[in-house]
């Protein structure tokens, strides 16, 4: 409760209600000060200007009396005159400051001294006696003001000339004629009129107040809270939220500029978030990428590794064969046709064979590192391939269908290790049909990452390879033809050699209905 | 009397016996070195009509000790016996003036077809 006071307090709303509260507050009160201070000067003013009439209206009442010297007629008259209402007191007195005559019979002969304090305003020692009309004023026991008039009179011809002869010619001031009136009528009128400028005043400023208080609520505190709710819902996430201020003020601006700034925000971050996706997307592609090239690494690196090590054993191991074969030939001789002896050593020959073609195999896997290249024509390469084994006995039933792009620039490329390579995809194709079936081999130009590439597609119509064969075809010693008919190398030395030409070989293939295998070559651009 | 006279050099002992049980049983003379350099020393003392020499050697290589005897006695025959690896170097062999080459491993019939074509070769010249 006092923490919501204080931050009310410190608050705009608070501050504007503070400020122009606390400015109304002083411009009342001054305001009613001034008012009743001018009122009560003026009030007063007209009193003393009545007051003196009235002193002046007693001076004439009584000259009759003073020239004739009648002094009862004085007296009756002055106590008639200050039995007047609000008249308190009239008295004359005469020069030497005794009371002549007086409204209050008992204090005629009275003589008041120059120290009286009636007297003392125009008899102090340091002033000049001044023989002019003055007032003052003096409060009753009750707190009323009393107003003290005090005229003096003075001589004149008809004084002086006067059969009485009171007064000498020389005498100037005669003497006084003074009165007391009472304001007491006046204080209390001005007291009521006090009370009720001062409930008005108040009365204005609480009504000021509740009015300004209601206004600034619902110009400054009600939108200020509805944008601060606002922002707070945006700055938890909620970028879709909207502030309702339609008023067409400051607040209604900074409200549609809010509104404006979420808008931004939500398709910033929706723009963010999608940005986002894409780099998941383009991260998981790299990183494919690059597990694929990694895999290539480990792989070429394998194979190259497998090269090294077949070539070493193959020169190692073609002098035993050597002995092998020249020994069982040997042997055959000694016996005769049909023995069990000579099939038995036949067959020792036979496995030693089977042992040579074997280490052909990984010497040509080993060599395909080491490619002499020069400008070859692909098609070129293809027919004489084909023509080198066209006339076997294997390809008697097969139908050879040839689609060659005859537009096909000219590569770079080692001639007789791609041979090697096309007649590896002739003779495996034969194999898959098992001699019977259509051979189609086209050659085409296509383009892959910006790049140009010959194509060479070798496709038959053979038995397919399974899809979970199809990643190992090109793994060293691994065949799917029956033993001791494949070495398990062609494809492996293939794809060596295809991808010392900076080429690719790939597989596609339906079990039952075929297999396609592509071969892609870049062009070089010949350098002059 | 013999057909002819043959050296084989090759530093392995069961290619050398091949050739010399191949060989001998049909009338050769055959002798059997164990390095380039024996070779060419026995070459330096005897009278050969063909020279049967491996490759890779440990001393000195084929290539080597064709070239020598090419250089020293230009009617004798050299046969390279190689590994399938170094049939290029085979070809460079021929170029230089080999009569032929055979490739291991290579039954009996083989080398003494290639023998009698590089004797028959010699006596025609």
């Amino acid at each position: 409760m006092k923490t919501k006071v204080k931050k009310t307090l410190y608050s705009l709303t608070g501050k504007l209600i503070l400020t122009i509260g606390a400015m109304m507050i002083v411009g009342s009160i001054t305001f009613w000060y001034f008012l009743i201070y001018y009122q009560e000067r003026e009030l007063l003013k007209n009193s003393v200007k009545y007051s003196l009439s009235f002193v002046d209206y007693v001076k004439k009442s009584t000259r009759y009396g003073m020239l004739t010297f009648q002094q009862l007629l004085i007296q009756q008259t002055v106590e008639a005159i200050g039995s007047a209402e609000g008249i308190m007191r009239v008295r004359i007195f005469d020069s030497k400051g005794k009371v002549a005559y007086s409204s209050k019979k008992e204090e005629i002969g009275t003589i008041l001294g120059k120290n009286d304090p009636l007297c003392r305003s125009c008899h102090s020692e340091s002033v000049k006696p001044r023989d002019m009309q003055s007032w003052s004023i003096r409060r009753d026991p009750e707190g009323y003001r009393i107003l003290n008039i005090v005229q003096p009179i003075y001589n004149e011809p008809a004084c002086y000339t006067s059969y009485c002869h009171v007064h000498p010619k020389e005498q100037r001031v005669l003497g006084l004629v003074e009165s007391d009136v009472s304001l007491s009528l006046l204080d209390k009128a001005m007291k009521r009129q006090k009370i009720a400028i001062t409930a008005f005043v108040f009365g204005f400023i609480c009504l000021i107040s509740v009015v300004l208080c209601t206004i600034l609520w619902n110009l400054v505190s009600t939108p200020v809270s509805i944008l601060t709710q606002g922002m707070e819902r945006v700055a938890a996430g909620e970028l879709d939220y909207t502030v309702r201020i339609d008023t067409r003020d400051e607040m209604g601006e900074l409200a549609r500029a809010f509104n404006a700034m979420t808008a931004d925000l939500s398709k910033a971050k929706k723009e963010l978030i999608e940005w986002g996706n894409t780099l998941e997307k383009k991260v998981e592609e790299k990183t494919e990428a690059i597990r694929k090239a990694h895999e290539q690494l480990i792989h070429s690196e394998k194979l190259a590794s497998l090269g090294r090590m077949a070539a070493g054993v193959a020169h190692e191991i073609n002098s035993p064969l050597t002995g092998i074969v020249t020994f069982g030939h040997l042997l055959l001789k000694k016996f005769p046709e049909g023995s069990q002896e000579r099939e038995d050593i036949e067959v020792i020959i036979e496995q030693a064979n089977r042992c040579s073609s074997i280490i052909k195999g990984l010497l040509g896997f080993a060599r395909a590192t080491s490619a002499e290249k020069s400008s070859a024509n692909i098609n070129d390469i293809l027919n004489s391939s084909l023509n080198m084994v066209r006339h076997k006995a294997d390809f008697f039933n097969i139908k050879i269908v040839l689609n060659l792009d005859e537009s096909l620039p000219s590569i770079r490329a080692d001639a007789s290790q791609i041979q090697q390579v096309f007649l590896n995809m002739i003779i495996n194709a034969a194999d898959a049909m098992d001699g019977k079936g259509t051979l189609t081999l086209s050659t085409r130009k296509v383009v892959e990452n910006g790049n140009p590439f010959a194509e060479i597609e070798f496709n038959d119509t053979g038995h397919g390879v399974s899809e979970e064969n199809i990643p190992k075809l090109f793994e060293p010693f691994f065949t799917t033809k029956p033993v001791g008919k494949g070495t398990g190398l062609g494809l492996a030395v293939s794809h060596g050699i295809i991808q010392d030409h900076g080429g690719k070989i790939f597989v596609k293939s339906t079990l039952g209905e075929g297999t396609s295998f592509f071969v892609r070559l870049p062009f070089y651009e010949e350098k002059a | 009397m013999s057909k002819g006279r043959i050296i084989v050099i090759d530093d392995e002992d069961i290619v050398l016996i091949s050739c010399q049980r191949a060989l001998a049983p049909e009338g050769y003379d055959v002798r059997i070195v164990k390095s380039g350099m024996d070779g060419l020393k026995m070459l330096e003392s005897e009278a050969f009509d063909l020279v049967l020499t491996d490759l890779k050697m440990p001393d000195i290589d084929g290539i080597e000790v064709l070239r020598i005897v090419k250089g020293k006695w230009p009617s004798v025959e050299v046969i390279i016996i190689t590994g399938y690896q170094t049939v290029e170097t085979a070809v460079k062999a021929m170029k230089l003036g080999a009569f032929d080459y055979i490739e291991k491993p290579f039954t009996p019939e083989q080398i003494l077809s290639v023998v009698k074509n590089a004797i028959a070769h010699r006596a025609s010249e």
